[in-house]
């Protein structure tokens, strides 16, 4: 077992050294001049450019430049941004403010997601399971924009006018976990529409399965066999998909986290992108990269434990 | 000296908006925090910006968020009252007998928020540690009139021959006397600005050398002080408390947090919510329901902001080069329409080239020009010509939301003139202004300028004097720059102004831009507060504003 884990996370090293050089090669090819972006619109003070492009080693060729990120990674430093901020600075609370965003939307996604999941499929065929796959349709097909605007303005702001209750925070971080709650949902909208469709299908293979049919036969109760059995058998694409669903929503939330004002790493990644603040970008992409890394060893990890008969050895 | 930054001021989004995004500290509920009126100071006014886009130090800010939290903290030689006129803050003279060498004498008892006086050296320092080219601020070209810029400025890869400018000299502790290269009349205007802020002893640590944490925990002198240090790029609020110990007396208000935000219409729901204060820009798809929701909360005034259509006047095309057309395209515009509908009222049509914020501007100077008239536009375009032209391009930067207004202006000129006419979209404004200056800019194009300081100078010199800073159109006239230096030279503002209005006179007969729209600030604020003033920079008056 520890021995695959480390195997695991050697590999990581060669995955974490190509997506960041791709992710550097990408952002110093975006057109235009990053200095450029610092001025607006005057026009880049020659003295000012020639000092930055000496700092940043921006005249040296692609590779090189790479070579100096990679050697001040490696010793934790993440270098500064043009506007001479240490990236670190940026990147403190950050990342926790988005992981705390993306674990409530994951805690929404699998209590409602395989709740609605489970329901259809005992119900399947019936009225109440086509309700279920109706109401996922719907779910998928809002995009994040509208439905982060249009809660905020009834449950934030309307609810707060008509009834002098502040229950959900309009923006912010500053009322705690209390803060996480609407834009988590509003997160995990289009998540729970894909996990109650794999809850639903995967469960009714099982319930197909020889062994549950043993079970209902040997008299087993009937929660015994759900429980037990079939659904325990069910969470591996489930659990497959929440894994990966993690890095999504950790780099996905952009949308969210910029209605919401919440000070996370989606909303930093855009402005950087937009900002042409590269130094930024490449560091906030090796960070998720190294989540997603941590993330699938998890699920992995989380299989043995989810079926006795997958070993790492 | 400066051309908007059209993705500051002219969308109203995140995606535009110039700021970094904000961090609120460890992000639980003991870090300050944007969010319910728990966070932070209970008592404290709540007021919306977006990330400074530096460390809070008044000569290295220069965007309207910084500068909004500086005027809170930091009070300059002078302000300016409700007629935009420049009115004595901590100077208690600014005096000049040829608007050349000014002698600036301090009132006692303005001091800084750790006890010490503030003194004439507090200036000189400041001023020189802006104007100092190797220190890359932001403000810097405020200082290019004063003598001894150049030195410390010498350009690419040379270093400064001097730390200090020539032209500031120490009297004594209440009096220094500043040297500007070329007479200027409106000198005292300049000085009201954010870069002109003094610094005291304590933000140096050595000569000419700011202290690194400066920025984030400044000692200022103003009404307000910071409250505990801004970590920028962490931090999603700026907190200040009142400065019982200011010498105009104490503001009223005890606290002003300035909450930073990445999106105005998550601000505006915030806003709406009572989670927050003052507005000073709205998002553009509110502001109906704003007029409507706030009422008397609601506020419109003009901004210094002035968006144009400009044409090479020299090197262009030959609609470019010919006034006739000019006039006649500008006539084919209709601007009441473009401002109520594309901007949906937050611009207002241009009727000069001075804004309506300055002292000095004329309602209607631009005459028929301005005023739309389809038939006599047609008819001055056909005499003139235009029909037998090439087509008509207008160039804009694809980044600044500019795309709507200028096909909206090509309709008209189709529509209008009978003129075949091409927007041409351009990635940076940058691309364009470089090809205008290589000349190799033929079409027309769109322009915007904000004002550095509020003098009808500010608006003509850098724009359409020969050699100006910004002129783009390659407009050069004799008579144009006499008057100018008439104006500089003059005894008086208002002696200055007349002369001034006569160039601008001169320029709206030329037309080398087309003024087509004015910027306008909209806010908002909520039922906690009362007596919200915006100054002509856009800055808030917190000194006056009051609980409701």
């Amino acid at each position: 077992m520890g021995r695959y884990v480390l195997r695991r996370l050697l590999q990581a090293i060669p995955v974490l050294l190509g997506t960041t050089f791709l992710i550097f090669a990408i952002v110093y090819a975006l057109p235009g001049d990053p200095l450029q972006a610092l001025a607006g619109e005057k026009r880049v003070d020659p003295v000012f450019a020639a000092a930055m492009r000496e700092q940043f080693h921006l005249n040296e060729p692609l590779v090189v430049r790479y070579g100096y990120y990679v050697r001040d990674i490696v010793s934790g430093n993440f270098g500064t941004t043009f506007r001479g901020l240490p990236v670190s600075t940026i990147f403190e609370g950050k990342f926790q403010v988005t992981f705390k965003l993306a674990m409530t939307a994951l805690i929404f996604e699998a209590i409602i997601g395989v709740g609605l999941g489970l329901w259809a499929a005992l119900r399947r065929g019936k009225w109440e399971d086509k309700a279920v796959l109706a109401f996922t349709l719907l779910l998928v097909s809002i995009p994040t924009l509208v439905s982060g605007f249009v809660l905020q303005l009834v449950l934030g702001v309307k609810f707060k006018q008509s009834t002098g209750l502040a229950l959900f925070p309009v923006a912010g971080i500053g009322d705690g976990l209390r803060s996480y709650l609407l834009p988590g949902f509003v997160l995990a909208t289009v998540s729970v529409a894909y996990l109650t469709r794999l809850t639903r299908t995967s469960l009714m293979e099982t319930l197909r399965a020889d062994y549950v049919r043993t079970a209902i036969a040997k008299g087993m109760p009937r929660r015994r066999v759900l429980g037990r059995h079939a659904l325990r058998n069910s969470l591996i694409p489930m659990v497959t998909y929440l894994g990966a669903d993690l890095g999504t929503l950790m780099g996905g939330a952009v949308i969210t986290e910029t209605i919401f004002n919440l000070p996370g790493i989606g909303q930093q990644l855009f402005q950087s992108v937009y900002l042409r603040e590269n130094p930024v970008v490449v560091g906030i992409v090796t960070v998720l990269v190294l989540i997603y890394i941590v993330a699938n060893l998890v699920v992995d990890l989380l299989y043995a434990v989810l079926d006795p008969r997958i070993r790492y050895e | 000296m400066r051309v908007t930054k059209g993705a500051q001021i002219v969308t109203a989004t995140a995606l535009l908006a110039l700021a970094v995004a904000a961090c609120g500290g460890s992000g639980d509920t003991s870090s300050s925090s944007s969010g319910s009126a728990a966070a932070g100071n209970a008592s404290a006014v709540r007021v919306e910006i977006a990330e400074p886009q530096h460390d809070l130090i008044p000569g290295n800010t220069t965007e309207t968020s910084g500068a909004e939290v500086l005027n809170a903290l930091f009070v300059g030689l002078v302000d300016y009252d409700a007629d935009k006129k420049p009115f004595n803050r901590i100077a208690e003279s600014i005096e000049s007998t040829d608007s050349t060498t000014w002698t600036i004498k301090l009132k006692d008892g303005y001091k800084w928020h750790n006890g010490e006086p503030v003194v004439a050296q507090n200036f000189v320092d400041s001023w020189n540690y802006t104007a100092n080219g190797a220190n890359a601020q932001e403000g810097n070209y405020f200082f290019g009139s004063i003598a001894g810029y150049d030195e410390l400025n010498p350009g690419e890869g040379k270093t400064p021959s001097a730390t200090t400018l020539t032209g500031l000299k120490v009297v004594d502790d209440k009096t220094f006397t500043v040297q500007l290269k070329n007479p200027f009349s409106g000198f005292p205007t300049m000085l009201g600005y954010t870069a002109f802020s003094p610094l005291p002893k304590a933000a140096f640590e050595s000569e000419g050398k700011l202290k690194a944490d400066f920025g984030s925990n400044p000692i200022g002198n103003g009404p307000f002080k910071i409250s505990k240090p801004w970590k920028r790029g962490t931090d999603q609020t700026i907190s200040t408390v009142r400065n019982e110990e200011f010498k105009e007396g104490k503001a009223k208000v005890e606290a002003v947090d300035f909450k930073i935000y990445t999106d105005l219409a998550t601000a505006f729901n915030d806003l709406r919510a009572g989670n927050l204060d003052i507005m000073d820009q709205l998002p553009a798809e509110a502001i109906a329901t704003a007029k409507q929701e706030f009422g008397d909360r609601y506020i419109e005034q003009p901004s210094s902001g002035i968006g144009y259509i400009g044409f090479p006047v020299v090197s262009g095309a030959d609609y470019a080069k010919n006034a006739d057309i000019r006039k006649a395209i500008s006539m084919a515009i209709d601007r009441k329409t473009i401002t109520e509908t594309v901007f949906s009222g937050t611009r207002v049509p241009a009727d000069d080239f001075i804004s309506p914020v300055v002292a000095g501007y004329r309602q209607g100077a631009c005459g028929e020009a301005c005023t739309y008239d389809p038939a006599k536009a047609k008819a001055l375009f056909q005499q003139a010509g235009g029909d037998k032209m090439s087509e008509i391009v207008i160039g804009y930067n694809g980044d600044g939301g500019h795309k709507e207004w200028i096909e909206a202006i090509a309709n008209n000129l189709r529509t209008n003139l009978g003129a075949k006419v091409t927007p041409k979209p351009v990635e940076k404004f940058a691309t364009i202004l470089d090809d205008l200056g290589a000349k190799k800019w033929t079409g027309s194009f769109r322009m915007a300028w904000i004002m550095d300081y509020p003098s009808p100078e500010n608006y003509l010199r850098p724009q359409f004097g020969s050699g100006g800073s910004s002129n783009y159109s390659g407009f050069k006239s004799k008579e144009f720059d006499d008057l100018l230096t008439k104006a500089d030279a003059a005894k008086t503002l208002d002696e200055g102004v007349k002369y001034y209005q006569q160039a601008d006179d001169l320029v709206l007969k030329e037309l080398p831009y087309i003024p087509v729209y004015f910027y306008q600030t909209n806010g908002a604020y909520s039922q906690h507060v009362k007596n919200v003033k915006i100054d002509p920079f856009e800055r808030i008056d917190l000194f006056n504003v009051e609980k409701a």
